[in-house]
């Protein structure tokens, strides 16, 4: 019986269609993650203001206020109420650590490469590395701050931040709350027009009884922005720690 | 005065005392008052051009005729820079104006947050504005 030659030409097309449709398919799948709508990666990367043009400059009430403020346990509270402002680091240019670094009113820079995040903050020539190869801490990682891990998710970069040092000043320095070398921060960064914004989640289970979160924005720098050194000076930054009145003697 | 030349005066009166908003926050409420105010004029004997805050020095003579020292905290400089300052804006000898929130410890001699001109009340920096400097710390 010869065969229908239109039926077998229909055939092969088929099959055709359906190999090119498979390679299609899995070719889709194979792709970086990255790629997809999920998983694309914002472009978080320029020179960004967080000062007086993108927010309220950070305070007592700024950014925790009667919506987050955190619940302190009573060792928190014990360390509040020996607080006194001069005891702050940052008069010996201590630099500010997560969650407050993130709320200095200053410029800072972002830079994007494939295995990490680069976030160099102008205030106090900060570099906080955000790696995205899955390495993990080790031992000798802890530092001011900290140990920093991310990933692109739903077109944000979630970075998770642990191994810190105590800091007396460690979670804000205007309200006296300490940090502990069990404090977890958690931010997710992304894009909202020109803006860049974060959503900053702080868990310290050593003084907070739960955790507490704020977010916050900041708008590109204007053109031709360049971070500039800092270069903390000690006698500047205790200058003014003689005007104030201790309680202590 | 023709319209032009009230423009113009208008607009050189807003170079020389324009007031910036008063930024609402509490950063050097622990070391200064905010609500005194105190009014010095002296001589520059020392500028300290440094983060976090640059500080000015000043020989202020009072009404007694005694010479004592006032510390002035001005802003960062990363800040200032970029609006003209340099470790030179104040020169040993040169004499200004400050008025701003007085300092908290008892027989202390410091101001903060001020309102800066030169003698005869110009701008520091030529073509610059006078206003409130509100350090962030």
């Amino acid at each position: 019986m010869e065969p229908n030659l239109k039926t077998t030409g229909f055939i092969k097309g088929a099959a055709i269609c359906v190999v090119m449709l498979a390679l299609v398919m899995g070719y889709s799948i194979k792709q970086p993650s990255a790629q997809s709508a999920d998983n694309a990666i914002p472009d978080l990367a320029g020179t960004w203001d967080g000062g007086f043009r993108a927010r309220p400059v950070n305070g007592p009430r700024v950014p925790w206020g009667d919506e987050n403020f955190p619940v302190l346990n009573e060792r928190a509270v014990a360390y509040q109420q020996a607080w006194e402002e001069i005891v702050a680091p940052k008069y010996d240019c201590q630099p500010a650590s997560s969650p407050a670094i993130q709320y200095d009113p200053y410029h800072m820079e972002v830079t994007q490469w494939p295995d990490r995040v680069l976030f160099r903050y102008e205030k106090d020539d900060q570099l906080r590395t955000v790696w995205l190869d899955g390495r993990e801490p080790s031992s000798v990682d802890f530092g001011i701050q900290g140990f920093s891990v991310g990933h692109y998710e739903n077109s944000e970069l979630v970075v998770t931040t642990t191994h810190f040092v105590f800091d007396v000043a460690g979670f804000d320095d205007y309200n006296g709350i300490p940090s502990s070398s069990q404090k977890l921060v958690t931010e997710r960064y992304w894009r909202d027009g020109e803006d860049l914004r974060v959503t900053l989640t702080v868990a310290d289970p050593m003084f907070l009884r739960e955790p507490t979160s704020y977010t916050t924005r900041w708008v590109p720098a204007r053109a031709g922005y360049k971070l500039a050194p800092y270069d903390c000076d000690p006698e500047a930054a205790r200058a003014s720690v003689r005007f104030f009145p201790s309680k202590y003697k | 005065m023709s319209i032009r030349r009230w423009i113009a005066a208008a607009a050189a009166a807003g170079l020389v005392v324009m007031i910036a908003p008063v930024i609402a926050h509490h950063a050097s409420a622990p070391f200064y008052d905010s609500t005194k105010r105190v009014d010095v004029e002296g001589a520059v004997t020392r500028f300290v051009f440094r983060n976090p805050h640059a500080f000015l020095y000043l020989d202020v003579t009072g009404a007694n005729g005694q010479t004592t020292e006032w510390q002035v905290e001005l802003g960062a400089p990363v800040g200032l820079r970029r609006t003209g300052w340099t470790p030179d804006t104040l020169p040993v000898g040169m004499v200004v104006k400050v008025s701003g929130q007085p300092s908290r410890a008892e027989g202390s001699q410091g101001i903060c947050c001020v309102r800066m001109t030169r003698a005869d009340d110009s701008p520091i920096i030529d073509g610059g504005r006078v206003q409130e400097e509100q350090p962030t710390r």
